[in-house]
């Protein structure tokens, strides 16, 4: 495997009595897509909030590329090189989509005309460059979907997450953004990827973590995860499946 | 310059605020009533400290009911830096502005990292506790208040670094600029990286966070330029009135005056606070003009007179506050026809 760009160890997150991740350790290698799946309620969205630090865990630690970075604030591990999507869109609805995605490029750096500059090459490579005086609330889910992409790739990162890149898309956009994810990872971009169909995430994914209920139940590449007999048996629905 | 004059400014021909600034620059020469010009000076007053209130409520979408607390820092220190100190405006201006800034810390520091309306608490409860504080402090007159003494001024240069005046057309001038100020200010904020960012913290304050941008730094920086330009407005007041006080300074209601005119004006907007102020301030100023006189009724029918004498008092302005219920009347009526603010009677909300 490659250089290691993401560690976590042992991440542990509790609601109440309720574990949303319990000691959850796993590793993203530079120029991967990994894939993170599970059934709802696994703790895969937890999880994200736990490694942009939108949420403090309370025990483990993460480490991006050889620091340690547990608990650091988003906006700080954003300009270390973490970006990510979220599953509940959050578009700013009354900002053209070029601005939004200019608000992810100002923050490296000053400039306006640059900003608009790198806007523009983020909503092309996403497909969306005929969109760009659009409010974002005028937008359909799945160029929504590309904003947030966009948006996030104009900060620059070396790890992207995606929090469901197909979920309430409709199905002729699917193939479109499984494309689009293969193609940022073509141009050097790192990718923790949460997704709920299944084959989606085979055709896309290096590795896979299955959770399952708040913990890490199997790791390993798409084939090795689809024959685990505890996953079969979870997304078949079978109580007998070992 | 036709193409010029044609061109817009946040929605407005560039050439009506050309004209705008001309009736405004010409108004008081014409107005030479010193009431009449009174109600233009504290229209533009008002106006300064919505749009000034509209930085930090309408671009980040922080609301505060506390302005009044840099209001009242502005006219204290100018009041007790002048009174007991001897320092003219000029050199009482940076006190105020370091006092602003620290008031402003003082308030967002601890509630801005939060989420929620906890900012909105805070503004309101630190404004009153320092009303309170004030109040009885008898170093700076308790609720009496701090008058300043008044300055013979020997020629316009003099006169203008004591910041007193005669006749009230130097303070409409000052208060024009105080306006334009303000505006300048805004559109420049409105139009640069950062406020950018503070419109993104408004529309969606966790992805802002997580594309880099400092939440609670960003709405720190617009408190401070907010509450700076709003301090300058205490400052004017003061010199203006000649005396300050805690109730018509750092109180509830002159909070909700400077958010209202923002609010009703259109909230968000560079003119908005600029057309709310037009609005509100000439309304409550002539209320106030019309019940003055008015306010010494007889009282003596009350007592056995039921519901129907009461009812004949207020509405004969009995007991004051008749403006106040204007405000609330107006406040009812846009909220329920045109809740984007008065601007929305100029052009459609999309």
């Amino acid at each position: 495997m490659a250089e290691t760009l993401l560690a976590a160890e042992g991440l542990t997150k509790r609601f109440g009595g309720v574990f949303a991740n319990r000691d959850v350790s796993f590793t993203v290698g530079r120029g991967e897509i990994v894939g993170l799946i599970g059934p709802n309620g696994a703790g895969k969205t937890t999880l994200f909030n736990l490694v942009t630090g939108f949420i403090r865990p309370d025990a483990g630690s993460v480490r991006f590329a050889g620091e340690e970075v547990t608990g650091m604030r988003p906006d700080r591990l954003c300009h270390r090189g973490v970006a990510r999507t979220f599953q509940i869109l959050k578009p700013f609805p009354r900002l053209t989509a070029e601005e939004n995605v200019m608000i992810g490029a100002l923050t490296r750096s000053g400039g306006l005309a640059h900003a608009r500059a790198v806007a523009r090459r983020c909503l092309a490579l996403v497909g969306l460059e005929h969109k760009q005086n659009v409010l974002a609330r005028g937008l359909s889910t799945g160029q929504r979907k590309r904003l947030e992409m966009a948006r996030a790739l104009a900060t620059g990162p070396q790890l992207l997450l995606l929090d469901e890149i197909t979920g309430g898309v409709d199905q002729p956009s699917i193939p479109g953004l499984i494309e689009l994810v293969a193609r940022l990872r073509d141009e050097g971009v790192t990718l923790l990827v949460i997704e709920h169909n299944m084959r989606v995430i085979m055709g896309l994914a290096d590795r896979v973590v299955f959770l399952h209920l708040g913990e890490k139940l199997a790791e390993g590449t798409p084939q090795e995860i689809a024959s685990h007999p505890e996953v079969v048996a979870l997304y078949l629905g079978r109580r007998d499946g070992h | 310059m036709r193409a010029w004059l044609a061109q817009r400014v946040e929605g407005v021909p560039a050439a009506a605020v050309v004209a705008l600034a001309a009736a405004l620059a010409v108004y008081p020469l014409v107005a030479t009533q010193p009431f009449w010009r009174h109600v233009v000076i504290m229209s533009m007053l008002y106006g300064a400290m919505g749009v000034a209130w509209n930085i930090l409520g309408g671009l980040a979408g922080q609301v505060s009911f506390g302005h009044a607390l840099y209001f009242g820092v502005g006219a204290y220190t100018a009041a007790y830096c002048y009174k007991f100190l001897g320092l003219a405006p000029l050199l009482s201006l940076p006190i105020a502005l370091a006092i602003s800034a620290a008031a402003a810390v003082l308030v967002g520091l601890p509630t801005f990292r939060l989420r929620g309306h906890y900012f909105v608490l805070a503004s309101v409860f630190i404004m009153e506790g320092i009303h309170v504080v004030v109040s009885n402090w008898d170093r700076v007159g308790a609720a009496i208040g701090l008058e300043y003494p008044v300055y013979k001024a020997s020629g316009f240069v003099d006169a203008l670094w004591h910041g007193q005046f005669q006749t009230k057309l130097p303070y409409y001038y000052i208060a024009l600029a105080l306006l334009a100020l303000a505006l300048v200010a805004f559109r420049a904020i409105q139009r640069s990286p950062f406020g950018m960012f503070l419109v993104a913290i408004r529309e969606e304050q966790d992805a802002a966070q997580s594309l880099g941008v400092n939440v609670a730094r960003c709405k720190l920086y617009a408190l401070i330029a907010s509450a700076a330009i709003t301090t300058l407005c205490g400052m004017f007041y003061a010199q203006y009135v000649l005396y300050v006080e805690p109730t018509s300074t750092i109180s509830l209601l002159i909070s909700l005056e400077i958010c209202f005119v923002a609010i009703l004006g259109g909230i968000g907007t560079l003119w908005g606070p600029v057309l709310g102020a037009a609005v509100i301030v000439p309304l409550t100023e002539l209320l106030r003009a019309y019940l003055s006189g008015r306010i010494a009724l007889d009282m003596s029918g009350l007592a056995g007179g039921g519901i129907g004498a009461w009812l004949e008092y207020y509405a004969r302005g009995g007991g004051g506050n008749l403006d106040i219920l204007a405000y609330g009347l107006v406040i009812m009526l846009i909220a329920r026809y045109r809740p984007a603010g008065v601007l929305g009677f100029f052009r459609r909300i999309d």
